[in-house]
């Protein structure tokens, strides 16, 4: 997972892409990204026009709106990340839409933000997000506690393969509840007493085996559709 | 509400007030069988026309009956005093039959003039208001049959007046099926025409007022002073807006159970995080309300004692045996002791309105707090009970 996401290069300023269908919205992102130092280098309005820019902008992160006409924001992020897999996404959502956000944290976007969040909130998770750092906002945290806990519902006797369905440690759901209740990072490791670092691994572990879990179940379904023989 | 509130008018209203198409193909039937049962009383009547002791006044009275026949059918709504004529008519025919017809005719189990006519009125009250109606119709016309023969009930009359209490149990009870049948239909469309409705505004709000009122929230906040003042007003207009297009109607019956999660939508705002699973978290009715009260509550606490500029988080976590919220902020705290001293002298909220609340619906409450560390409060419904 990590081998084909480098990492940035140093010294080089973050190339961001806008991706928003109302204007307004797109314009002000885009400056408030521009005006501190990051370089915004492209922006469309929808799905089709991102990934038409996408190739030759060649962003580190692409922040976009979840709901567009034609291709909404899910789509577009599987889209991004299956021709794409070095670029990061992170959504940016007015909506409360919450099983729109989650699909598209399965879908591989690394963080999502409210619009309503500030200025400073939105440069950090677009510096954290190039970083491949989860933007764990206690919204996110509720909706992966309460889609682990789908599953575990959805499957009640582990199968014959257990890693069939994704489950939480005792401490990862610790540490989801604390995110999800509010807490910082650094709060959380004081609480639990063990370091930053592994609170944000933990934090990380659980999106990652959603993820993997979601193209698992993807790449099933596709083979149970005998959509596979189409490639 | 007011959706409650029609629902229950509707159905006091008078059924001869809501006509439809079911109810004119009723109707249409009933003057179908009252025209034959006229012709059927026209034919006895011109077969017997030499016996009668009064042909002139037999020949009167089925003049009546065509002309009511056609009135009947002709008079557009039906109101209570047409349906009191319609069965005032058919009984005085019944009762005028010993006027212009021989005694002896009447002993020997002859027709009354109306004869088969009289069953259309029965008919007629069935269709008008259901089971009781009907029978009452059809006791009317019964009685009146019996005091036409002067109460020497024959195998023959008893037979008839059995079937006359048939028809108006039957028809009346059909009648019921079908209009109750209809108002759920009609209930039905209503509530998915309200939803479609609401799918459709939440787009077009999203689209436009959300999303200006977000860029107002937080152009706001960057230019500070007055401007982030009403920045913050427009944040809480943005979350009261959302939550508003996201929540279905309230439902009727206040046992159903109810989404959790679209019950503390509204309380959700600036400086208040709602978080829990993307679905939704169904709770029977009474412990949902409970939830949500106890939330509300925990949250006016917080704003009475947190101080300024504390936030708070809401979590719903819908597990196998429990439903659970925590309200936690990051505020002043509780000092130790100060809450169990406070609980026992009952001052405050905490006691009554989160704990009084939960309890009642089987759940229980946990605090938690220190001194700058915030409060947390949890609190936790059994799912046995809710479900």
């Amino acid at each position: 997972m990590t081998a084909d996401r480098t990492a940035p290069v140093p010294g080089r300023p973050l190339r961001v892409m806008v991706v928003d269908d109302h204007p307004m919205w797109r314009d002000a992102v885009a400056r408030d990204l521009s005006e501190t130092g990051l370089d915004v280098v492209a922006t469309a309005g929808d799905g089709d026009e991102a990934l038409r820019r996408l190739p030759a902008a060649r962003p580190d992160v692409v922040v976009l709106d979840l709901q567009m006409p034609h291709m909404d924001g899910v789509r577009l992020t599987r889209y991004i990340l299956s021709a794409h897999p070095r670029v990061r996404v992170l959504v940016l959502t007015a909506s409360g839409e919450q099983s729109d956000v989650l699909e598209a944290v399965k879908a591989g976007a690394t963080g999502y933000l409210v619009k309503s969040a500030s200025r400073e909130e939105l440069l950090d998770a677009v510096r954290r997000t190039a970083d491949g750092e989860a933007v764990f906002t206690p919204g996110l945290a509720g909706l992966v506690l309460g889609e682990y806990r789908r599953l575990a519902v959805a499957a009640p006797d582990p199968g014959p393969n257990p890693r069939d369905t994704p489950k939480l440690t005792e401490r990862e759901t610790e540490v989801l509840r604390f995110v999800a209740k509010g807490l910082g990072s650094r709060r959380i490791a004081q609480r639990l007493q063990i370091s930053h670092r592994t609170v944000q691994n933990h934090v990380q572990n659980t999106l990652n085996k959603l993820q993997l879990h979601n193209r698992v179940e993807l790449t099933r379904y596709a083979i149970e559709q005998g959509l596979d023989t189409e490639t | 509400m007011s959706r409650v509130a029609d629902g229950r008018a509707a159905d006091r209203l008078p059924p001869h007030s809501t006509p439809d198409r079911t109810d004119s193909g009723l109707w249409t039937a009933t003057n179908a069988f009252r025209t034959v049962g006229w012709t059927y009383a026209a034919v006895i009547a011109v077969l017997d026309r030499t016996e009668y002791r009064h042909p002139a006044g037999v020949l009167l009275i089925l003049a009546a009956m065509a002309a009511w026949t056609l009135f009947f059918a002709l008079f557009r709504s039906r109101p209570p005093w047409l349906m009191v004529v319609d069965l005032c008519l058919p009984v005085a025919f019944i009762l005028l039959t010993p006027v212009v017809d021989t005694s002896e005719r009447i002993q020997d189990g002859a027709h009354t003039v109306p004869a088969l006519w009289s069953a259309a009125a029965v008919l007629a009250w069935a269709v008008w208001g259901g089971r009781r109606a009907g029978i009452a119709a059809a006791c009317a016309v019964a009685a009146a049959d019996v005091l036409e023969i002067q109460g020497r009930v024959t195998p023959q009359t008893l037979y008839n007046i059995v079937l006359l209490l048939l028809l108006g149990v039957i028809v009346g009870y059909a009648v019921e099926v079908l209009r109750q049948g209809r108002r759920e239909l009609a209930a039905a469309i209503a509530v998915e025409a309200a939803t479609e409705e609401r799918e459709r505004l939440a787009r077009d709000i999203h689209d436009s007022v959300l999303q200006v009122l977000a860029y107002v929230q937080r152009r706001g906040a960057e230019i500070g002073g007055d401007a982030a003042a009403l920045g913050r007003l427009a944040g809480e207009q943005e979350a009261r807006l959302r939550s508003l297009v996201a929540t279905g109607p309230a439902p009727q019956d206040p046992d159903a159970e109810q989404d959790l999660r679209a019950l503390l939508g509204p309380l959700s705002g600036v400086g208040v995080t709602l978080t829990g699973p993307a679905g939704e978290v169904p709770l029977r009715g009474p412990v949902a309300r409970a939830l949500a009260q106890a939330t509300g509550a925990a949250l006016d606490n917080v704003h009475r004692h947190a101080g300024d500029g504390a936030r708070t988080w809401i979590l719903i976590e819908d597990e196998a045996d429990t439903v659970a919220v925590t309200v936690r902020d990051d505020g002043a705290g509780i000092p130790p002791g100060r809450q169990a001293q406070a609980e026992q002298n009952g001052r405050m909220g905490l006691s009554l309105s989160i704990r009084g609340r939960i309890e009642q619906v089987g759940g229980t409450v946990q605090v938690t707090s220190a001194p700058g560390e915030g409060t947390e409060v949890e609190m936790r419904v059994p799912r046995e009970n809710t479900r």
